[in-house]
């Protein structure tokens, strides 16, 4: 009993450590983890400006960024609809993942998406619920972004 | 037994194939309206964008580099942000909206945009309503005839338009008013290939409208307080390709008497 209690404390205390790093505005990133990308807007701006602008962030978490060819990704719920923020290096990159979002929203036959650049910084929300059927709560948060 | 097979796997393939078909994402390149069978109203996103779904009626947008742009007047689909009256055809002189060659609205009579007129575009408001009074394109006679079907896609709708005074129509307006009862605003603008004839409209038989908004060959719609338009002409109307400076020589003169 007590070597099982002891297990499942040693998990939470493995689980926490990586957790942290991986948390979204968390500490600096350890070795073989993705940085931010200076001299563009961080994801964890991004996610500030829209809780500023009153907005519910929910469930923010870095994610693997080379699937979206980027230097820093973080992923999550905002007002309702999904977003992806992701920090680039190169235009060049930044194009060819809104062209993969673009293409993966078409195979998913999502009802509403929109992929925006800011600097080096691209948010792509997509409305997979119709949670925004006018699409104003999106544009409040492009609005949001755009002025960082 | 082993046809039946086959007509299932067929049947399958099918059914993926319609499946992969109607999966496609639809580009907008700004706002517009959305199809009733996807809920109506209107969209309201200024960037670009995907839909799941196409435009209801092409005749309301511009295809450009694979995006559509809504060139008509947003009103009768609920939209409720700013707008921005006008009157008669005009350049499309949306901010940030970049065509690469000139585009024009096509829509008859008083209507409106989202769109302020950009300060280097060549427009005088006056009556309530923005005039172009720049020179037109020649691209804008080619495509008349392609989009001017926006006005047949508006025919049945019932909106509130504009209202505006064509007395006041700016002398440097390209257009001849044709407004009156019965006819409600009208503008015609001649192509430079018919600067040597003439233009014949017959307006409906006239009737007093007092109190009544603008529509153009549609439902009017009844709420404003003031006369706007003038009496019409008895009958026939001739009007001259270009505007008369002021002197309104065609039905508008007939209708002072």
């Amino acid at each position: 009993m007590r070597t099982r209690v002891l297990t499942v404390l040693f998990a939470c205390l493995v689980w926490t450590s990586v957790g942290c790093g991986k948390k979204e505005g968390g500490a600096a990133a350890g070795p073989g983890e993705p940085a931010h990308v200076d001299g563009t807007p961080h994801t964890d701006q991004v996610v500030n400006a829209w809780k500023g602008a009153g907005f519910p962030a929910e469930g923010f978490a870095a994610i693997d960024p080379t699937a979206y060819r980027a230097g820093y990704c973080s992923q999550g719920r905002v007002g309702g609809i999904d977003a992806l923020i992701c920090e680039y290096r190169d235009d060049d990159s930044i194009d060819r993942a809104r062209k993969l979002i673009q293409d993966e929203w078409g195979k998913e036959g999502v009802h509403t998406g929109v992929a925006l650049r800011s600097k080096r910084t691209l948010v792509a929300v997509a409305d997979r619920g119709r949670s925004d059927p006018s699409g104003k709560t999106i544009n409040k948060l492009l609005d949001t972004f755009k002025k960082l | 037994m082993r046809k039946g097979l086959a007509a299932l796997v067929g049947i399958i393939a099918l059914v993926s194939l319609t499946a992969a078909a109607e999966a496609r994402s639809i580009r907008y390149h700004a706002q517009h309206p959305i199809p009733a069978k996807f809920g109506g109203g209107f969209c309201y996103i200024t960037e670009p964008h995907v839909h799941a779904f196409g435009p209801s009626d092409p005749r309301l947008y511009r295809m450009h580099d694979e995006e559509y742009y809504f060139v008509g007047d947003p009103t009768p689909f609920g939209y409720d942000g700013p707008r921005y009256s006008y009157y008669g055809p005009h350049p499309v002189v949306d901010v940030g909206v970049e065509f690469g060659e000139p585009v024009y609205c096509y829509l008859d009579g008083p209507h409106y945009h989202w769109y302020q007129p950009v300060a280097q575009a060549q427009f005088e408001f006056r009556g309530g309503a923005y005039w172009y009074v720049g020179d037109y394109d020649p691209i804008y006679y080619r495509q008349r005839g392609r989009y001017v079907a926006i006005n047949e896609a508006y025919r049945p709708v019932v909106w509130e338009r504009p209202v505006v005074d064509v007395t006041v129509a700016p002398p440097a307006f390209h257009g001849v008013i044709v407004a009156g009862p019965g006819v409600h605003g009208h503008a015609v603008v001649a192509a430079p290939a018919f600067s040597a004839g003439v233009h014949v409209a017959v307006p409906p038989p006239p009737s007093v409208h007092v109190g009544v908004g603008v529509g153009v060959g549609g439902p009017v719609v009844v709420g404003h307080e003031h006369v706007i338009v003038a009496e019409p002409p008895p009958r026939t109307v001739i009007i001259r390709e270009h505007h008369d400076n002021g002197r309104h020589e065609g039905w508008y003169k007939h209708g002072k008497h």
